[in-house]
Protein backbone atom coordinates (compact mmCIF):
# COMPACT_ATOMS: atom_id res chain seq x y z
CA UNK A 1 0.00 0.00 0.00
CA UNK A 2 1.35 3.29 -1.24
CA UNK A 3 1.26 5.01 2.32
CA UNK A 4 3.52 8.09 1.90
CA UNK A 5 4.88 9.85 4.77
CA UNK A 6 5.32 13.16 4.17
CA UNK A 7 8.03 15.03 6.41
CA UNK A 8 6.12 17.59 6.98
CA UNK A 9 3.09 16.70 9.10
CA UNK A 10 3.89 13.06 7.90
CA UNK A 11 3.82 15.39 6.96
CA UNK A 12 -1.10 14.77 3.65
CA UNK A 13 -1.43 13.39 7.07
CA UNK A 14 1.79 12.16 6.89
CA UNK A 15 2.95 14.53 4.32
CA UNK A 16 1.91 17.05 6.56
CA UNK A 17 3.93 16.32 9.13
CA UNK A 18 7.03 17.64 8.45
CA UNK A 19 8.63 21.08 9.90
CA UNK A 20 7.55 23.64 11.58
CA UNK A 21 9.17 27.12 11.04
CA UNK A 22 11.38 25.39 9.05
CA UNK A 23 9.07 22.91 7.93
CA UNK A 24 9.84 20.24 5.60
CA UNK A 25 7.45 18.26 3.95
CA UNK A 26 5.84 16.14 6.71
CA UNK A 27 3.54 15.22 4.95
CA UNK A 28 3.90 12.64 3.86
CA UNK A 29 5.54 10.59 3.48
CA UNK A 30 1.67 10.82 3.39
CA UNK A 31 1.20 9.49 6.70
CA UNK A 32 2.63 11.70 9.84
CA UNK A 33 2.17 14.85 7.75
CA UNK A 34 -0.89 16.66 8.01
CA UNK A 35 -3.23 14.09 8.01
CA UNK A 36 -3.70 12.20 4.89
CA UNK A 37 -4.11 9.06 6.33
CA UNK A 38 -7.76 9.39 7.31
CA UNK A 39 -8.18 10.58 10.31
CA UNK A 40 -11.25 10.09 12.69
CA UNK A 41 -11.52 13.81 13.16
CA UNK A 42 -14.13 15.98 12.17
CA UNK A 43 -13.93 17.34 8.71
CA UNK A 44 -15.15 20.66 7.86
CA UNK A 45 -17.14 20.86 4.41
CA UNK A 46 -15.35 22.16 2.21
CA UNK A 47 -15.68 21.94 -1.53
CA UNK A 48 -12.43 23.04 -3.17
CA UNK A 49 -12.72 25.43 -6.20
CA UNK A 50 -9.76 24.99 -8.57
CA UNK A 51 -7.70 27.86 -8.28
CA UNK A 52 -7.91 28.30 -4.95
CA UNK A 53 -5.65 28.37 -2.06
CA UNK A 54 -6.62 24.78 0.20
CA UNK A 55 -7.65 25.38 3.82
CA UNK A 56 -7.83 23.41 6.93
CA UNK A 57 -9.88 20.31 6.65
CA UNK A 58 -10.35 19.63 10.28
CA UNK A 59 -12.96 21.57 12.92
CA UNK A 60 -10.83 23.50 15.18
CA UNK A 61 -10.60 23.48 18.50
CA UNK A 62 -9.82 25.80 21.17
CA UNK A 63 -8.49 26.15 24.76
CA UNK A 64 -8.25 22.08 25.55
CA UNK A 65 -5.79 22.85 28.32
CA UNK A 66 -7.67 23.32 31.63
CA UNK A 67 -7.25 26.99 32.51
CA UNK A 68 -6.26 25.85 36.28
CA UNK A 69 -3.12 24.67 34.52
CA UNK A 70 -2.35 28.56 32.90
CA UNK A 71 -0.91 28.75 36.73
CA UNK A 72 2.40 26.56 35.87
CA UNK A 73 3.21 28.88 33.12
CA UNK A 74 3.10 31.96 35.33
CA UNK A 75 5.26 29.68 37.97
CA UNK A 76 7.63 28.94 35.56
CA UNK A 77 8.75 32.72 34.13
CA UNK A 78 11.92 32.96 36.27
CA UNK A 79 12.91 29.35 35.56
CA UNK A 80 12.27 30.54 31.56
CA UNK A 81 14.78 33.32 32.19
CA UNK A 82 17.62 31.73 33.93
CA UNK A 83 16.95 28.90 31.67
CA UNK A 84 15.31 29.32 28.31
CA UNK A 85 16.48 33.18 27.53
CA UNK A 86 19.92 32.01 27.41
CA UNK A 87 19.72 30.33 24.55
CA UNK A 88 18.86 33.49 22.42
CA UNK A 89 22.00 35.13 21.11
CA UNK A 90 22.57 38.67 22.10
CA UNK A 91 21.72 40.32 18.89
CA UNK A 92 25.48 41.96 18.52
CA UNK A 93 26.70 38.64 18.25
CA UNK A 94 24.53 37.36 16.03
CA UNK A 95 24.94 36.56 12.30
CA UNK A 96 23.08 38.84 9.46
CA UNK A 97 21.97 37.67 6.07
CA UNK A 98 24.61 40.50 4.68
CA UNK A 99 27.48 38.49 5.97
CA UNK A 100 26.84 35.58 3.40
CA UNK A 101 25.65 37.93 0.68
CA UNK A 102 27.82 39.67 -2.04
CA UNK A 103 28.37 43.15 -0.49
CA UNK A 104 26.73 46.11 -2.65
CA UNK A 105 28.60 48.19 -1.45
CA UNK A 106 31.86 47.21 -2.06
CA UNK A 107 33.59 47.27 -5.81
CA UNK A 108 33.37 43.99 -5.76
CA UNK A 109 30.07 43.53 -5.85
CA UNK A 110 28.98 42.30 -9.63
CA UNK A 111 31.82 40.43 -9.68
CA UNK A 112 30.79 38.05 -6.59
CA UNK A 113 27.21 38.03 -7.81
CA UNK A 114 28.76 36.43 -11.12
CA UNK A 115 30.49 33.93 -9.17
CA UNK A 116 27.09 33.17 -7.24
CA UNK A 117 25.49 33.17 -9.83
CA UNK A 118 27.93 30.47 -11.73
CA UNK A 119 28.24 28.18 -8.82
CA UNK A 120 24.06 28.05 -8.76
CA UNK A 121 24.43 27.21 -12.35
CA UNK A 122 25.89 23.79 -11.06
CA UNK A 123 23.29 23.08 -8.97
CA UNK A 124 20.36 21.05 -10.04
CA UNK A 125 16.56 22.06 -10.69
CA UNK A 126 15.35 19.35 -7.70
CA UNK A 127 17.67 21.19 -5.02
CA UNK A 128 16.31 24.30 -5.90
CA UNK A 129 12.65 22.90 -5.42
CA UNK A 130 13.33 21.90 -1.95
CA UNK A 131 15.29 24.67 -1.61
CA UNK A 132 12.64 26.99 -2.87
CA UNK A 133 10.46 25.51 -0.65
CA UNK A 134 11.86 25.81 2.49
CA UNK A 135 12.60 29.68 1.81
CA UNK A 136 8.80 29.54 1.53
CA UNK A 137 8.42 28.17 4.62
CA UNK A 138 10.77 30.36 6.81
CA UNK A 139 9.12 33.17 4.80
CA UNK A 140 5.89 32.64 6.12
CA UNK A 141 7.05 33.37 9.91
CA UNK A 142 4.39 35.65 10.59
CA UNK A 143 2.34 32.56 11.05
CA UNK A 144 4.41 30.86 13.51
CA UNK A 145 4.95 34.25 15.74
CA UNK A 146 1.39 34.02 15.79
CA UNK A 147 1.03 30.41 17.00
CA UNK A 148 3.09 30.88 19.76
CA UNK A 149 0.91 34.33 20.42
CA UNK A 150 -2.63 31.74 20.70
CA UNK A 151 -0.99 29.72 23.32
CA UNK A 152 -2.48 30.29 26.77
CA UNK A 153 -0.37 31.40 29.55
CA UNK A 154 2.78 31.65 27.49
CA UNK A 155 1.39 34.69 25.35
CA UNK A 156 2.52 38.38 24.09
CA UNK A 157 -0.22 40.18 25.84
CA UNK A 158 0.54 43.17 24.73
CA UNK A 159 3.35 42.91 21.81
CA UNK A 160 5.90 44.12 24.22
CA UNK A 161 5.06 41.79 27.31
CA UNK A 162 8.11 41.31 29.76
CA UNK A 163 7.29 38.25 31.06
CA UNK A 164 10.16 35.79 29.88
CA UNK A 165 7.94 33.97 27.54
CA UNK A 166 6.62 37.16 25.45
CA UNK A 167 10.87 37.83 25.20
CA UNK A 168 11.77 34.56 24.57
CA UNK A 169 8.74 34.45 21.59
CA UNK A 170 9.81 37.62 19.99
CA UNK A 171 13.49 37.62 20.54
CA UNK A 172 12.81 33.61 18.75
CA UNK A 173 10.95 35.56 15.94
CA UNK A 174 13.85 38.33 15.59
CA UNK A 175 16.34 35.44 15.36
CA UNK A 176 14.31 33.70 12.44
CA UNK A 177 13.22 36.41 10.55
CA UNK A 178 16.50 36.37 9.46
CA UNK A 179 16.06 32.81 7.86
CA UNK A 180 13.80 33.84 5.04
CA UNK A 181 15.67 37.40 4.29
CA UNK A 182 19.08 35.02 3.45
CA UNK A 183 17.36 32.99 1.66
CA UNK A 184 15.21 34.77 -0.49
CA UNK A 185 17.87 37.23 -1.58
CA UNK A 186 20.38 34.09 -2.68
CA UNK A 187 17.17 32.85 -4.50
CA UNK A 188 16.82 36.30 -5.86
CA UNK A 189 20.24 36.97 -6.36
CA UNK A 190 20.98 33.15 -8.24
CA UNK A 191 19.13 33.55 -11.07
CA UNK A 192 18.04 30.04 -11.42
CA UNK A 193 14.22 30.18 -9.71
CA UNK A 194 10.63 32.10 -10.83
CA UNK A 195 10.86 35.30 -7.68
CA UNK A 196 7.68 36.18 -8.55
CA UNK A 197 6.03 32.73 -8.44
CA UNK A 198 7.60 32.20 -5.06
CA UNK A 199 6.82 35.45 -3.77
CA UNK A 200 3.03 34.81 -5.03
CA UNK A 201 3.33 31.59 -2.72
CA UNK A 202 4.78 33.50 -0.06
CA UNK A 203 1.97 35.32 -0.43
CA UNK A 204 -0.97 32.59 -0.24
CA UNK A 205 0.87 31.17 2.71
CA UNK A 206 0.72 33.77 5.08
CA UNK A 207 -2.74 34.59 4.02
CA UNK A 208 -3.53 31.04 5.02
CA UNK A 209 -2.05 30.22 8.03
CA UNK A 210 -1.91 27.34 9.63
CA UNK A 211 -3.26 25.39 12.63
CA UNK A 212 -0.93 22.95 13.97
CA UNK A 213 -3.91 21.68 15.99
CA UNK A 214 -2.15 22.68 19.49
CA UNK A 215 -5.52 24.07 20.77
CA UNK A 216 -4.31 27.29 22.35
CA UNK A 217 -2.06 24.68 24.49
CA UNK A 218 1.66 25.23 25.58
CA UNK A 219 1.73 21.48 26.53
CA UNK A 220 0.97 20.82 23.09
CA UNK A 221 2.27 24.00 21.30
CA UNK A 222 6.10 23.26 22.94
CA UNK A 223 6.03 19.69 21.81
CA UNK A 224 4.57 20.47 18.67
CA UNK A 225 7.30 23.07 18.12
CA UNK A 226 10.12 20.80 19.87
CA UNK A 227 9.46 18.32 16.92
CA UNK A 228 9.78 21.06 14.31
CA UNK A 229 12.81 22.55 15.31
CA UNK A 230 14.46 19.72 15.30
CA UNK A 231 13.14 18.69 11.86
CA UNK A 232 13.99 22.05 10.85
CA UNK A 233 17.51 21.00 11.77
CA UNK A 234 17.62 18.02 9.85
CA UNK A 235 16.54 19.51 7.11
CA UNK A 236 18.79 22.63 6.22
CA UNK A 237 22.07 20.45 7.48
CA UNK A 238 20.91 17.96 4.61
CA UNK A 239 20.44 21.16 2.08
CA UNK A 240 24.09 22.60 3.30
CA UNK A 241 25.41 18.99 3.33
CA UNK A 242 23.68 18.58 -0.46
CA UNK A 243 25.07 22.15 -1.45
CA UNK A 244 28.69 21.06 -0.85
CA UNK A 245 28.21 18.22 -3.17
CA UNK A 246 26.79 20.36 -5.83
CA UNK A 247 30.54 22.48 -5.04
CA UNK A 248 29.02 25.32 -3.88
CA UNK A 249 30.66 25.82 -0.13
CA UNK A 250 29.08 29.45 0.54
CA UNK A 251 25.29 27.96 -0.23
CA UNK A 252 26.58 25.35 2.42
CA UNK A 253 27.73 27.75 4.99
CA UNK A 254 24.44 29.69 4.88
CA UNK A 255 22.03 26.33 5.19
CA UNK A 256 24.59 25.30 7.85
CA UNK A 257 23.80 29.21 9.85
CA UNK A 258 20.51 28.43 9.59
CA UNK A 259 20.44 25.02 11.27
CA UNK A 260 22.44 25.77 13.84
CA UNK A 261 20.21 28.82 14.92
CA UNK A 262 17.54 25.64 14.67
CA UNK A 263 19.15 23.29 17.13
CA UNK A 264 19.89 26.18 19.71
CA UNK A 265 15.86 26.41 19.40
CA UNK A 266 14.90 23.00 19.78
CA UNK A 267 17.83 22.98 22.50
CA UNK A 268 15.58 25.54 24.19
CA UNK A 269 11.91 24.27 23.14
CA UNK A 270 12.94 20.36 24.41
CA UNK A 271 14.19 21.96 27.97
CA UNK A 272 10.85 23.02 28.34
CA UNK A 273 8.79 20.53 27.90
CA UNK A 274 11.55 18.32 29.70
CA UNK A 275 10.42 20.58 32.79
CA UNK A 276 6.65 19.69 31.84
CA UNK A 277 7.12 16.17 32.33
CA UNK A 278 9.29 17.06 35.52
CA UNK A 279 5.97 19.47 37.02
CA UNK A 280 3.31 17.15 35.43
CA UNK A 281 4.31 13.96 33.77
CA UNK A 282 0.86 12.63 33.20
CA UNK A 283 -0.14 15.82 31.31
CA UNK A 284 2.48 15.82 28.68
CA UNK A 285 2.56 12.55 28.23
CA UNK A 286 -0.84 12.77 26.84
CA UNK A 287 -0.12 16.15 25.16
CA UNK A 288 3.02 14.06 23.31
CA UNK A 289 0.50 11.22 22.39
CA UNK A 290 -2.43 13.82 21.52
CA UNK A 291 0.36 15.41 19.04
CA UNK A 292 2.17 12.39 17.45
CA UNK A 293 -1.57 10.79 17.04
CA UNK A 294 -2.85 13.83 15.30
CA UNK A 295 0.74 13.73 13.56
CA UNK A 296 2.65 16.68 13.26
CA UNK A 297 1.91 18.86 10.39
CA UNK A 298 4.21 21.14 8.25
CA UNK A 299 4.06 24.84 8.51
CA UNK A 300 3.69 25.08 5.08
CA UNK A 301 1.11 22.36 4.35
CA UNK A 302 -1.44 24.88 2.68
CA UNK A 303 1.39 26.37 0.55
CA UNK A 304 0.00 26.89 -3.01
CA UNK A 305 0.93 28.98 -6.44
CA UNK A 306 -1.96 29.78 -7.70
CA UNK A 307 -1.86 26.78 -10.47
CA UNK A 308 -0.69 23.70 -8.38
CA UNK A 309 -3.32 22.35 -6.32
CA UNK A 310 -1.03 19.46 -4.64
CA UNK A 311 2.40 21.94 -4.21
CA UNK A 312 3.01 21.15 -1.34
CA UNK A 313 2.32 17.36 -1.75
CA UNK A 314 4.60 17.13 -4.87
CA UNK A 315 7.09 19.60 -2.95
CA UNK A 316 7.39 17.17 -0.25
CA UNK A 317 7.81 14.29 -2.59
CA UNK A 318 11.37 15.63 -4.09
CA UNK A 319 12.04 16.71 -0.52
CA UNK A 320 11.86 12.71 0.26
CA UNK A 321 13.18 11.80 -2.84
CA UNK A 322 16.49 13.58 -1.63
CA UNK A 323 16.41 12.43 1.45
CA UNK A 324 16.45 16.68 2.76
CA UNK A 325 13.30 15.49 5.11
CA UNK A 326 11.54 12.17 4.66
CA UNK A 327 9.42 9.80 6.86
CA UNK A 328 12.72 8.04 8.02
CA UNK A 329 13.54 11.38 9.53
CA UNK A 330 10.17 11.83 11.00
CA UNK A 331 10.65 8.85 12.88
CA UNK A 332 13.83 9.63 14.22
CA UNK A 333 12.83 12.54 15.24
CA UNK A 334 10.15 10.96 17.48
CA UNK A 335 12.48 8.35 18.68
CA UNK A 336 14.79 10.94 19.95
CA UNK A 337 12.76 13.12 21.42
CA UNK A 338 11.00 10.23 23.80
CA UNK A 339 14.49 9.29 24.17
CA UNK A 340 15.39 12.74 25.32
CA UNK A 341 12.11 13.23 27.51
CA UNK A 342 12.84 9.79 28.89
CA UNK A 343 9.24 9.00 28.45
CA UNK A 344 9.95 5.63 29.07
CA UNK A 345 10.76 5.86 32.48
CA UNK A 346 8.28 8.17 33.83
CA UNK A 347 6.11 6.37 36.88
CA UNK A 348 3.10 7.12 38.36
CA UNK A 349 0.83 8.03 35.67
CA UNK A 350 -3.13 7.27 35.43
CA UNK A 351 -4.57 4.74 33.27
CA UNK A 352 -4.61 6.60 30.37
CA UNK A 353 -1.07 8.27 31.30
CA UNK A 354 0.45 4.66 30.69
CA UNK A 355 -1.62 4.19 27.55
CA UNK A 356 0.01 7.03 26.32
CA UNK A 357 3.40 6.42 26.88
CA UNK A 358 2.88 2.81 25.50
CA UNK A 359 1.29 4.53 22.74
CA UNK A 360 4.46 7.24 22.08
CA UNK A 361 6.95 4.26 22.88
CA UNK A 362 6.20 1.83 20.29
CA UNK A 363 5.24 4.60 17.91
CA UNK A 364 8.41 5.10 15.86
CA UNK A 365 9.21 1.33 14.57
CA UNK A 366 5.37 1.29 13.56
CA UNK A 367 6.46 4.08 11.31
CA UNK A 368 9.97 2.60 9.95
CA UNK A 369 7.75 -0.57 9.37
CA UNK A 370 5.58 1.54 7.35
CA UNK A 371 8.52 3.58 5.32
CA UNK A 372 9.98 0.11 4.51
CA UNK A 373 7.00 -1.24 3.01
CA UNK A 374 6.16 2.01 1.14
CA UNK A 375 9.45 2.19 -0.13
CA UNK A 376 9.95 -1.36 -1.32
CA UNK A 377 7.08 -0.69 -3.27
CA UNK A 378 8.40 -0.24 -6.85
CA UNK A 379 6.89 3.21 -8.41
CA UNK A 380 6.63 4.48 -11.34
CA UNK A 381 8.93 7.96 -11.37
CA UNK A 382 6.44 11.00 -12.64
CA UNK A 383 7.71 14.29 -13.57
CA UNK A 384 5.99 17.25 -12.80
CA UNK A 385 6.36 21.36 -13.69
CA UNK A 386 7.49 23.82 -10.80
CA UNK A 387 6.09 27.29 -11.62
CA UNK A 388 9.15 27.84 -9.18
CA UNK A 389 11.33 27.22 -11.35
CA UNK A 390 9.51 28.59 -14.55
CA UNK A 391 7.56 25.15 -14.67
CA UNK A 392 10.77 23.44 -15.79
CA UNK A 393 9.98 19.46 -14.20
CA UNK A 394 11.61 17.60 -11.76
CA UNK A 395 11.38 13.70 -10.72
CA UNK A 396 8.75 13.28 -7.59
CA UNK B 1 -32.29 3.27 -11.74
CA UNK B 2 -33.85 0.09 -12.44
CA UNK B 3 -35.47 -1.65 -9.52
CA UNK B 4 -33.90 -5.55 -8.67
CA UNK B 5 -34.87 -8.42 -8.10
CA UNK B 6 -34.36 -8.75 -4.52
CA UNK B 7 -35.35 -11.97 -3.25
CA UNK B 8 -32.38 -13.11 -2.13
CA UNK B 9 -29.90 -10.47 -1.58
CA UNK B 10 -30.47 -8.10 2.00
CA UNK B 11 -29.41 -4.80 1.67
CA UNK B 12 -28.45 -3.10 5.00
CA UNK B 13 -27.09 -0.10 4.62
CA UNK B 14 -25.33 1.45 1.60
CA UNK B 15 -25.27 1.31 -1.84
CA UNK B 16 -22.28 2.04 -4.03
CA UNK B 17 -22.71 3.57 -6.87
CA UNK B 18 -18.93 3.16 -9.05
CA UNK B 19 -18.96 5.92 -10.73
CA UNK B 20 -15.93 4.95 -13.41
CA UNK B 21 -18.12 1.81 -14.59
CA UNK B 22 -21.53 3.74 -14.32
CA UNK B 23 -22.62 0.12 -12.53
CA UNK B 24 -24.74 -0.12 -9.57
CA UNK B 25 -22.40 -2.44 -7.25
CA UNK B 26 -25.11 -3.72 -4.22
CA UNK B 27 -23.12 -4.70 -1.04
CA UNK B 28 -24.79 -6.45 1.05
CA UNK B 29 -23.84 -6.04 4.62
CA UNK B 30 -24.76 -7.76 7.46
CA UNK B 31 -24.41 -10.48 10.43
CA UNK B 32 -25.42 -13.07 8.58
CA UNK B 33 -22.62 -15.17 7.93
CA UNK B 34 -23.53 -17.64 5.18
CA UNK B 35 -23.16 -15.64 2.61
CA UNK B 36 -25.21 -14.67 -0.35
CA UNK B 37 -26.03 -16.37 -3.79
CA UNK B 38 -24.00 -14.23 -5.94
CA UNK B 39 -26.42 -12.82 -8.84
CA UNK B 40 -25.46 -11.45 -12.25
CA UNK B 41 -27.95 -9.50 -14.34
CA UNK B 42 -26.89 -8.41 -17.22
CA UNK B 43 -26.87 -4.65 -16.59
CA UNK B 44 -25.71 -5.46 -12.69
CA UNK B 45 -22.85 -6.59 -11.01
CA UNK B 46 -23.66 -7.54 -7.58
CA UNK B 47 -20.67 -8.70 -5.74
CA UNK B 48 -20.09 -12.33 -3.77
CA UNK B 49 -20.08 -11.86 -0.19
CA UNK B 50 -16.68 -12.79 1.26
CA UNK B 51 -16.63 -16.63 2.48
CA UNK B 52 -16.85 -16.86 6.24
CA UNK B 53 -13.36 -17.67 6.58
CA UNK B 54 -12.00 -14.77 5.06
CA UNK B 55 -13.94 -12.95 7.23
CA UNK B 56 -13.13 -14.75 10.20
CA UNK B 57 -9.38 -14.21 9.45
CA UNK B 58 -10.15 -10.60 8.84
CA UNK B 59 -11.88 -10.30 12.35
CA UNK B 60 -8.83 -12.14 14.09
CA UNK B 61 -6.45 -9.80 12.50
CA UNK B 62 -8.09 -6.50 13.47
CA UNK B 63 -8.94 -8.26 16.82
CA UNK B 64 -4.60 -8.96 17.00
CA UNK B 65 -3.71 -5.28 15.88
CA UNK B 66 -6.26 -2.88 17.72
CA UNK B 67 -5.27 -5.60 21.11
CA UNK B 68 -8.60 -6.02 21.90
CA UNK B 69 -9.76 -8.92 24.84
CA UNK B 70 -11.40 -12.30 24.04
CA UNK B 71 -15.06 -10.84 25.22
CA UNK B 72 -14.79 -7.84 22.50
CA UNK B 73 -16.88 -8.93 19.56
CA UNK B 74 -16.12 -7.67 16.15
CA UNK B 75 -18.58 -8.36 13.39
CA UNK B 76 -18.47 -7.80 9.85
CA UNK B 77 -20.34 -4.65 10.03
CA UNK B 78 -18.12 -3.57 12.84
CA UNK B 79 -16.65 -0.19 12.11
CA UNK B 80 -12.46 -0.27 12.73
CA UNK B 81 -12.45 3.67 13.93
CA UNK B 82 -15.43 2.33 16.46
CA UNK B 83 -13.19 -0.40 17.54
CA UNK B 84 -10.64 1.90 18.44
CA UNK B 85 -8.60 1.83 15.39
CA UNK B 86 -6.51 5.25 14.41
CA UNK B 87 -5.74 5.66 11.25
CA UNK B 88 -2.00 4.61 11.85
CA UNK B 89 -3.74 0.92 12.59
CA UNK B 90 -6.09 1.08 9.59
CA UNK B 91 -3.10 0.85 7.10
CA UNK B 92 -1.05 -2.11 9.39
CA UNK B 93 -4.19 -3.84 9.49
CA UNK B 94 -4.63 -3.60 5.38
CA UNK B 95 -1.08 -4.16 5.96
CA UNK B 96 -0.75 -7.11 7.85
CA UNK B 97 -4.12 -8.67 5.26
CA UNK B 98 -1.64 -8.00 2.16
CA UNK B 99 1.35 -10.30 3.66
CA UNK B 100 -1.68 -12.79 5.41
CA UNK B 101 -3.44 -13.24 1.71
CA UNK B 102 -0.53 -11.99 -0.62
CA UNK B 103 -2.61 -9.16 -2.15
CA UNK B 104 -1.38 -5.79 -2.80
CA UNK B 105 -4.16 -2.69 -2.09
CA UNK B 106 -4.13 0.28 -3.91
CA UNK B 107 -4.22 3.53 -2.15
CA UNK B 108 -7.29 4.57 -3.05
CA UNK B 109 -9.06 1.36 -2.22
CA UNK B 110 -7.24 1.33 0.88
CA UNK B 111 -9.41 3.91 1.29
CA UNK B 112 -12.78 2.35 1.27
CA UNK B 113 -11.82 0.20 4.25
CA UNK B 114 -13.78 1.30 7.29
CA UNK B 115 -15.29 -2.33 8.39
CA UNK B 116 -14.36 -6.11 8.02
CA UNK B 117 -16.80 -6.83 5.69
CA UNK B 118 -15.74 -4.30 3.74
CA UNK B 119 -11.58 -5.61 3.75
CA UNK B 120 -13.10 -8.99 3.10
CA UNK B 121 -14.65 -8.72 0.11
CA UNK B 122 -11.91 -6.42 -1.01
CA UNK B 123 -9.57 -9.56 -0.41
CA UNK B 124 -11.55 -12.15 -2.23
CA UNK B 125 -11.69 -9.66 -5.47
CA UNK B 126 -8.05 -9.14 -5.42
CA UNK B 127 -7.40 -12.97 -4.69
CA UNK B 128 -9.58 -13.89 -7.60
CA UNK B 129 -7.72 -11.25 -10.05
CA UNK B 130 -4.86 -12.60 -8.26
CA UNK B 131 -5.85 -15.83 -9.15
CA UNK B 132 -7.51 -14.96 -12.74
CA UNK B 133 -3.79 -13.92 -14.08
CA UNK B 134 -1.46 -16.02 -12.35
Amino acid sequence: MAIRINTATFQSDLYRSFAFPQPKPLRSPKFAMASTIGSATTKVESTKKPFTPPREVHQQVLHSMPPQKIEIFKSMEGWAEDNILVHLKPVEKCWQAQDFLPDPASDGFMEQVEELRARAKEIPDDYFVVLVGDMITEEALPTYQTMLNTLDGVRDETGASPTSWAIWTRAWTAEENRHGDLLHQYLYLSGRVDMRQIQKTIQYLIGSGMDPRTENSPYLGFIYTSFQERATFISHGNTARHAKEHGDVKLAQMCGIIAADEKRHETAYTKIVEKLFEIDPDGTVLAFADMMRKKISMPAHLMYDGRDDNLFENFSAVAQRLGVYTAKDYADILEFLVGRWKVADLTGLSGEGRKAQDYVCGLAPRIRRLEERNSARAKESVNVPFSWIFDREVKL
Amino acid sequence: MAAVPVTCVRLTTSMQIVGKTSALKLVPMGRNKSGFPCLRTSRFQISCVAKPETVNKVCEIVKTQLALGADTVVAPDSKFASLGADSLDTVEIVMTLEEEFGISVEEENSQNITTVQEAADLIEKLVEKKNATA
